[in-house]
């Protein structure tokens, strides 16, 4: 098992390689000025010239991939044309607030995702299977900022039980976690009752009730854990989404994540931290569907004894 | 085996699958009855109601379309049917057990077949016996199917179909039940391993005194191990008798004649196999009358109009209107 985790973890070298070449390239093929940026609009043409000159900036587009490449081996992701910060730092300051989001939310979406999934499917065609259906469709529906907004309303404005905006606190985080997990919930909760639905007409599932075990352990030790294998790549998609693209929520309940960072930098064509930002979440990424993968192996030994083997 | 006791006593069973379109009738007013340490053979094609029959006396049937209408299952004097889930969960692996059809998906592939048995024996570990001493039984119970203990720790898809199936042979024997009920036990094997599994089977059934309800469409497997035979057709129970009678006696079932007819004689040098015309009814819309006459080559008026009347010599029942005039 250390070994399969040594060769993805190794596999993520080339990964980067080439997120960076493309991420490099897609940023060169539009015209920017890094003299510009950092010197402001009222710079001299001679002193933004000498400064592209000082930055590389006129060499060949393949010089500054090398260039950055063997910066970024030394771990330095560049100095943010904007501010002149370093673009690691900035990141990282935004980072445990996506974290934050992200985690949260995907806990929340798969506890109650699985959970009324699986009510859901073992009463098929009653009241609480309709109800839940009916409540991931609603969910699935609604964009997630309407919802946050609605919230806002209800809990900051009305009632006054949880703040609208910042990150001071964990209640800061509840009203986010619960816009986001909307989505996760409606997801979660279909994937769990159609492949719960699938697993619990397996042979396996009535040979553990003619045993004479309880329907509940049926369920849960037998059904549901064969029927997680997709519910698990949906929590996978689901967390890395929320990584890089929570820039609604985060403007809604001004939350100063990686997200908003990203759609400045871009906006304002700051190179560095845009190919910083997208490293990061690429890894963060790579690293959630390692875990994915190996919870694989934890549902199916047929899996594990592949990675075993390897 | 004259004295023994009566275990199983089925009376007037009738099941039905109702869905919203349809209803189907798949087991009709069937009454058969089990000795200790007898083995009875249902046999019949695919749709005759047997493995029904076998789902109903574990009340297994699919809670949302099957019905039970009518009848009994009378387990050592008590019926089965008016029993809680409660109760039923302590007779199901405990008293009577199931091996089904299929082993390649009868065992749950995330779980080592080792704790597949040990379950088990923890749902009805009564005498509160330590986990070791019930994994000393499961490796008991391993070495009884011929399958080293130490290959417990592996998984499903480890194994070859027979070995699956006697691990699945094993799951049912772990407590030592009254009753075993085999739904075409080697139907999914090769034929090599199918003799091996009825071999094992039988041998087991003999050391630990278990009766057993063998399901199969294969007389062979009938003639090798059963006592009694229920020959089964459209949900009922057209011929019933001692092995010896179905396969030796003089009088038979048009359907149990043509069910023999079907085996390839190697003796015999023939062009084409014997099968019997036509098909199974739609057990939707079954036939008034006897439910064979329309593929049976004697029927008369009579037959399509009320149910046959019953021949009984010795115990050796059938259900035609031949046998009522001549006899």
């Amino acid at each position: 098992m250390g070994k399969f985790v040594l060769k993805r973890l190794l596999a993520l070298i080339p990964t980067i390689l080439i997120i960076v070449f493309v991420v490099y390239f897609i940023m060169d093929l539009t015209p920017s000025d890094p003299g510009h940026l950092i010197l402001g609009q009222m710079a001299s043409d001679e002193a933004v010239a000498a400064k592209n000159a000082e930055l590389g900036y006129n060499d060949p587009f393949i010089v500054r991939y090398v260039r950055y490449i063997w910066a970024l081996c030394h771990g330095d992701l560049g100095t943010s044309w904007m501010t002149g910060k370093s673009v690691f730092e900035s990141v990282m300051a935004r980072f445990p607030v996506t974290i934050t989001l992200a985690a949260g939310s995907v806990v929340l979406g798969v506890v109650f995702g699985i959970l009324l999934g699986v009510l859901a499917a073992v009463k098929q065609y009653t009241f609480w299977d309709i109800a839940g259906t009916t409540l991931a469709m609603i969910l699935a529906s609604f964009p997630a900022f309407w919802i946050g907004m609605m919230l806002i309303i209800v809990f900051s404005l009305k009632l006054g039980w949880l703040p609208s905006y910042g990150t001071g606190s964990i209640s800061h985080y509840i009203l986010p976690w619960i816009t986001t997990a909307g989505g996760f919930v409606a997801s979660q909760l279909r994937m769990t009752r159609t492949s719960l639905l699938e697993s619990i007409r397996m042979d396996y599932v009535r040979t553990a009730r003619a045993k004479g075990q309880k329907e509940s352990i049926v369920i849960f030790r037998h059904a549901l854990r064969n029927a997680l294998m997709p519910v698990i790549t949906i929590v996978g998609m689901n967390f890395g989404t929320m990584l890089g693209g929570t820039v609604t929520i985060e403007t809604v309940f001004t939350l100063n994540g990686v997200g908003t960072l990203l759609l400045t930098s871009i906006r304002s064509k700051d190179v560095p931290v845009v190919v910083g930002c997208i490293v990061i979440l690429a890894v963060c990424y790579t690293l959630v569907m390692l875990v994915v993968d190996i919870l694989y192996g934890f549902i199916d030994p047929q899996i594990k004894a592949r990675y075993l083997k390897r | 085996m004259e004295d023994g006791k009566i275990l199983l006593e089925v009376k007037d069973l009738e099941v039905v699958y109702q869905t919203d379109e349809s209803t189907v009738h798949a087991v009709n007013h069937i009454d058969f009855s089990l000795k200790e340490r007898e083995t009875i053979g249902l046999v019949g094609e695919t749709g005759a109601g047997k493995t029904t029959t076998a789902l109903t006396i574990m009340r297994l049937l699919p809670e949302r379309t099957g019905r039970i209408l009518d009848g009994s299952v009378l387990f050592r004097g008590e019926n089965l049917l008016d029993k809680s889930e409660a109760e039923m969960r302590h007779v199901r692996g405990a008293d009577i057990s199931i091996i089904f059809q299929d082993p390649m998906t009868a065992l749950n592939p995330a779980i080592t077949v080792g704790n597949q048995v040990l379950e088990s024996l923890e749902i009805h570990n009564v005498e509160k016996k330590s986990k070791q001493e019930l994994e000393k039984r499961v490796d008991a119970l391993f070495n009884l199917v011929g399958i080293p203990a130490e290959r417990k720790k592996e998984y499903p898809h480890q194994f070859s179909g027979g070995m699956k199936q006697r691990i699945v042979i094993a799951i049912a024997l772990a407590c030592q039940p009254a009753l075993l009920i085999a739904d075409e036990p080697t139907t999914a094997l090769d034929v090599t391993i199918q003799a091996q599994v009825l071999k094992l089977m039988e041998n087991l059934k003999e050391e630990l005194g278990t009766s057993m309800i063998m399901i199969t469409h294969d007389l062979g497997v009938v003639a090798e191990t059963c006592d009694k035979v229920a020959v089964m057709y459209a949900g009922e129970i057209v011929e019933y008798g001692t092995t010896e009678d179905i396969f030796t006696g003089e009088a038979h079932h048009p359907y149990t004649t043509g069910l023999f007819n079907a085996i390839p004689n190697l003796d015999e040098k023939a062009e084409r196999l014997h099968p019997i015309d036509g098909l199974m009814p739609d057990p939707t819309n079954l036939p008034e009358g006897c439910k064979f006459s329309p593929r049976c080559p004697y029927c008369t008026e009579e037959c399509r109009s009320r149910t046959p009347y019953r021949y009984e010599k010795n115990g050796h029942r059938i259900f035609c209107n031949r046998f009522e005039k001549e006899g």
